[in-house]
């Protein structure tokens, strides 16, 4: 029996669906079965960050009107073993869906696979009730800025309220450098403001760019920051302990000043 | 002092950010107006200022999230030289 997973924010555009076909190509890549699911109705993207849409014949729509059996909706990926994508119906409306039939997929799913990732749509609304329907445990991924923050508060609430636990945050597109100079919000206050588990941390990547260009996830690409990171955090979801490697957030003058409170 | 505030001339982006965070947090898990907040912020205060001594400005609340609640943060500050009534 594997478990349902969805990996939300709020806020759009701060990498759910980069960090859902990242991970699971790497849950993949450490011999795990997978399920990714897009459950962005009407605004599907995961099979083209999977470089798979032109294999999409079925979607979860077609499963749930009973046009075909779930296992036949399941499109396989074309690089790892044991890697599957269930498609959001692109011609519906997030509200055709109610939250029992995304339930009912996720169970089944989850009897056959050891990990089942559903990439949420933005916003609070039905989509996202219905992303978190079937979930038994969330993460949360956020940018280092004011707005993703503030939303990704909100959502830890509502799926607190929905007693779906545990809830892990991914910090993602974080640049050292510009902690350093002080123009952006830390690792360390994001975790002290949010308050909740930290799953991992994706330093920012422009080799994301060129990957969704070319359909193929970050962490087929060798010695890439942003591949290495999602592979470390895909470890953790696995059980395996990885430390989450330090990024020299601290500026020169932090580390004297914290040389100096250590002193006193 | 801060070591820091040396060497650096104006506050950084990132404190303002965290700072305004904050404050829009506690507003949000609060669900009520800013309005609100300081109303009760100042009642709470006129209760405790009968057997405290504080500065009304140095008073801060906040709402931080504990594991699956929150728990309400006010923090009264008084000089130890100050005798309660």
């Amino acid at each position: 029996m594997g478990k349902v997973i969805v990996i939300t924010s709020g806020k759009g555009g701060v990498g759910k669906t980069t960090s859902t076909a990242n991970l699971g190509t790497a849950l993949a890549m450490l011999d795990k079965t997978v399920v990714i699911v897009d459950a962005d109705v009407g605004l599907r993207n995961l099979d083209v960050v999977m470089g798979l849409e032109s294999r999409v014949v079925y979607t979860s729509m077609d499963v749930i009107e009973k046009r075909c059996e779930l296992s036949k909706a399941l499109v396989k990926d074309r690089r790892v073993e044991n890697l599957m994508l269930l498609a959001a119906s692109q011609r519906n409306r997030k509200d055709d869906i109610r939250p029992e039939q995304m339930q009912d997929i996720c169970e089944k799913l989850k009897e056959d696979y050891d990990f089942v990732l559903i990439d949420s749509p933005a916003g609070i609304e039905q989509g996202f009730h219905n992303a978190a329907a079937g979930a038994d445990e969330a993460i949360i991924v956020t940018t280092p800025d004011l707005s993703a923050i503030r939303d990704a508060d909100r959502i830890i609430g509502l799926l607190q309220n929905e007693g779906i636990e545990p809830i892990n945050l991914v910090i993602n597109r974080l640049s050292a450098t510009l902690v350093r100079k002080g123009n952006m919000i830390s690792k360390n206050d994001v975790l002290d403001i949010l308050n909740i588990d930290l799953l991992g941390v994706i330093p920012e990547d422009t080799g994301v760019i060129a990957s969704t260009n070319r359909g193929v996830p970050l962490v087929h690409t060798e010695r890439s920051p942003g591949a290495e990171a999602y592979m470390r955090i895909a470890r953790r979801m696995t059980g395996q302990r990885v430390p989450i490697p330090d990024m020299r957030e601290d500026s020169f003058l932090d580390q004297i000043a914290n040389w100096f409170s250590k002193k006193k | 002092m801060d070591f820091r505030s040396l060497f650096t001339r104006k506050s950084k982006s990132s404190s303002i950010a965290t700072q305004r965070l904050q404050l829009i947090l506690t507003q949000d898990r609060f669900e009520v107006s800013e309005d609100s907040m300081k109303k009760l912020q100042l009642e709470l205060t006129e209760v405790l200022a009968k057997y405290f001594e504080f500065t009304m400005n140095s008073v801060s609340m906040s709402i931080k999230r504990e594991g699956n609640s929150y728990v309400l943060m006010a923090d009264f500050p008084y000089s130890k030289t100050n005798k309660i009534r």
